[in-house]
């Protein structure tokens, strides 16, 4: 593992969801700390699991990890950096200014945007400002899935640009006003970031053929910013030990088979494998092992259980999620646990049954005309909200609304402010709001951004919500409803997507609370991806299948009412045939 | 050349673009003040997310801040007279207040800081 023996002062770990960055960064975390450096490792996910394969609680400061000497961690936490920045604001003014005054600052401050300035202006302080980090002779990213990643490291160069070439001053900085002062900032960030000497990224993913699509991509967009030390890591890579295991061994050759189609952007690259092991990497002694994997005896085989009382396949939720005739269907959890081809299988099995159905999604990292292998349905129409195509149709709508009754120059102002890191959020969320207002007249499917980012979403909702009981004039009504449809048990049903494993169980189970804290209740939990339902021999298999039990349990134990199975499928599961398999389970 | 001073609403941008909905009158006005730039006239805006050292610096400001709150904003103070509150006036009434640039101006409708409103199509 070059990048572990020579490791640069900056690590970044993304990919894909679910493909083990985490698990990856704190190993390789752990490693420099044993070999006597002192290491601070940051999670930049609002949806951090550090705390779960570290075993410890985290703050968003530096803490010291009492197993391993050498090592911090900590969770770059939006809300919590929000609260700082907000009170670093507004905090002065009290006593000076009257109470109602500093109240109304304090809201101002309390939106979605200044939320994502605070983790952007957070991160680029661990990245750009050496000062900050001065104790460490590694800082360790493990980032969120790559959507946000890609967001993040854009917008250095995207605000510090915005900044440069903004020449009214007064105009729409927004809450980044606070932060022009850091404009130095940025620019160190941009320029650590394409240092090779300072920074590596590492793109990690699984022997799959999407996965590794969009490593390749990451891999080509962060290239474009000019982060050209990269290197790949391919995750859980499967060796049969039972050649009599039909399943093991399709699971190796459908590994063998994507490594082979190795995406051409990745050819050139500095290649790590990693073995499948039996169970996940949680705790500080199966991080020890990572990368010795190949000197651990094969597993005991183990006794065949009875599976849990589950109904398998998605076949059982149909008959309610038709019920209504219309409404919204919403596939969320962790990146990488399959809420795509969830989607796409519900999408096609009502559309199957004559319903009018649009099947689309707020990832930007999504696949769904992957999912449906190009092949159509008459009733079925898909789609992708794209954030740059959202951000232009709502500038080209701003200008031709407000901007009708300027001049030239006015027009000119309002363009400028349009240009404005915002604007993006703001199209997206409304994209997003007229998305669920379709679902008044016929079905609409929505495949949804990795956890962190639907969170963000859902913040917006609410704050807009705030804003319309406040002041009625001036707001879509698509916006102004969105809170109370998502909220409607009838108008909007939550499918929580998981694989039954600790990671994307706990992350759904978070999610879960703070959708109730929204007043959004989830319909049903869906177990993707389980080997349960199969026979295996495989020792690896038997013992993964044996280390599912603990979560199935946990799920329809105790977090969800209705639940399904899916089995894992030797084939990736895509197309009308793949997906009509899901439904009949 | 007149002194022309806007005590903005706190607000993530003065155009209101990161809003969920654009009100015409915010980018409209933005022009307007920028048309006043051009004709010579010195303009600045203040909001009070932003500048709220402004809000105190000005002993009026803070007062009306003090004893009506948030309600009165938008204030136009022009030479340190508060001219108009609770609202964005008009190109006219700017032209009005501040007149053609260089010139002394005639009377000017201004508003006591304890008056009613601002006399013009801004209220509302």
């Amino acid at each position: 593992m070059e990048f572990v023996e020579h490791a640069t002062r900056n690590l970044f770990f993304t990919g894909k969801g679910g493909v083990g960055k985490t698990s990856l960064a704190c190993a390789t975390a752990v490693r420099l700390a044993d070999a006597g450096q002192r290491v601070l490792l940051v999670s930049t996910d609002p949806a951090s699991n550090l705390d779960e394969v570290l075993g410890v609680q985290l703050g968003y400061r530096p803490s010291p990890i009492p197993a391993v000497p050498g090592l911090s961690a900590m969770n770059l936490d939006p809300a919590a950096s929000a609260a700082e920045y907000r009170e670093r604001m507004v905090g002065p003014y009290r006593g000076l200014l009257p109470a109602a005054a500093v109240a109304s600052m304090e809201e101002q401050f309390s939106g979605s945007c200044t939320l994502e300035i605070a983790a952007f202006d957070e991160f680029s302080r661990l990245l750009g400002d050496a000062s900050a980090t001065s104790e460490f002779d590694h800082v360790i990213f493990d980032t969120a899935p790559t959507g946000h990643t890609l967001r993040l490291l854009t917008l250095p160069s995207a605000w510090s640009g915005f900044m440069e070439t903004n020449t009214t001053g007064t105009s729409c900085l927004g809450p980044l006003a606070g932060l022009q002062a850091q404009q130095k900032l940025y620019q160190s960030t941009v320029e650590a970031l394409a240092n090779a000497e300072v920074t590596t990224l590492i793109l990690v993913t699984r022997p799959e053929a999407a996965a590794l699509r969009e490593a390749a991509r990451t891999s080509g967009e962060l290239a474009g910013l000019g982060v050209r030390n990269q290197h790949l890591v391919v995750n859980g890579v499967f060796q049969a030990t039972d050649v009599a295991d039909p399943l093991a061994v399709a699971m190796q050759a459908r590994g063998e088979q994507a490594l082979v189609e190795l995406p051409e952007a990745l050819r050139e690259l500095p290649v790590t494998q990693i073995p499948l092991t039996s169970a996940g990497f949680v705790g500080i002694e199966s991080l020890r092992n990572l990368g010795n994997l190949t000197d651990l005896p094969a597993p005991p085989p183990v006794a065949a259980e009875e599976a849990p009382a589950v109904s398998v396949g998605l076949g059982s939720l149909l008959e309610d999620l038709t019920a209504a005739g219309h409404g919204v269907i919403l596939a969320m959890g962790k990146g990488g646990v399959g809420k795509t081809t969830v989607a796409a299988a519900i999408a096609v099995a009502l559309a199957e049954r004559g319903l009018r159905v649009h099947l689309s999604t707020t990832d930007p990292a999504a696949h769904l005309s992957g999912a449906m292998a190009g092949e159509e349905l008459p009733t079925l129409t898909v789609s992708r909200i794209d954030p740059q195509v959202e951000t232009a149709r709502y500038s080209a709508e701003v200008l031709a609304t407000a901007g009708a009754g300027l001049d030239d120059s006015g027009r000119a102002l309002l363009q400028e402010d349009l240009r404005s890191p915002c604007t993006e959020e703001i199209a997206v969320f409304r994209a997003f709001a007229e998305a669920v207002d379709e679902g008044r007249d016929h079905f609409v499917v929505l495949d949804t951004a990795p956890t962190g980012h639907t969170i963000l979403l859902l913040d917006a909702a609410l704050a807009y919500h705030r804003e319309v009981t406040r002041q009625s004039s001036q707001m879509p009504d698509a916006v102004a409803q969105l809170l109370p449809r998502l909220r409607d048990p009838e108008f909007t049903k939550v499918l929580l997507v998981t694989l039954p494993e600790a990671t994307p169980v706990h992350e759904a189970a978070q999610l879960q609370q703070d959708l109730r804290r929204a007043q959004i209740e989830p319909w049903a939990w869906v177990i993707n991806q389980s080997l349960t339902p199969l026979t295996v021999t495989d020792p690896v298999l038997q013992s993964r299948r044996q280390h599912e039990r603990t979560y199935l349990d946990e799920v329809t134990g105790s977090l969800s009412s209705r639940t399904v199975l899916l089995p894992w499928h030797a084939t990736p599961p895509t197309g009308l045939e793949g997906l009509r398999s899901l439904v009949a389970g | 050349m007149k002194h022309v001073q806007i005590y903005d609403k706190p607000m993530c941008c003065s155009t209101g673009v990161c809003g969920p909905q654009v009100d015409p009158v915010l980018p409209r006005f933005a022009a307007d003040l920028d048309w006043l730039k051009s004709q010579g006239h010195q303009v600045e805006r203040f909001n009070l997310a932003q500048q709220p050292d402004a809000f105190i610096a000005n002993p009026d400001v803070h007062q009306l801040l003090a004893t009506q709150g948030t309600d009165c904003l938008p204030l136009v103070v022009v030479d340190g007279a508060i001219v108009s509150r609770k609202g964005y006036p008009s190109r006219e009434m700017l032209t009005m207040w501040a007149g053609p640039a260089g010139a002394a101006t005639a009377t000017l409708p201004v508003v006591k800081p304890s008056g009613g409103c601002c006399g013009g199509a801004a209220c509302g």
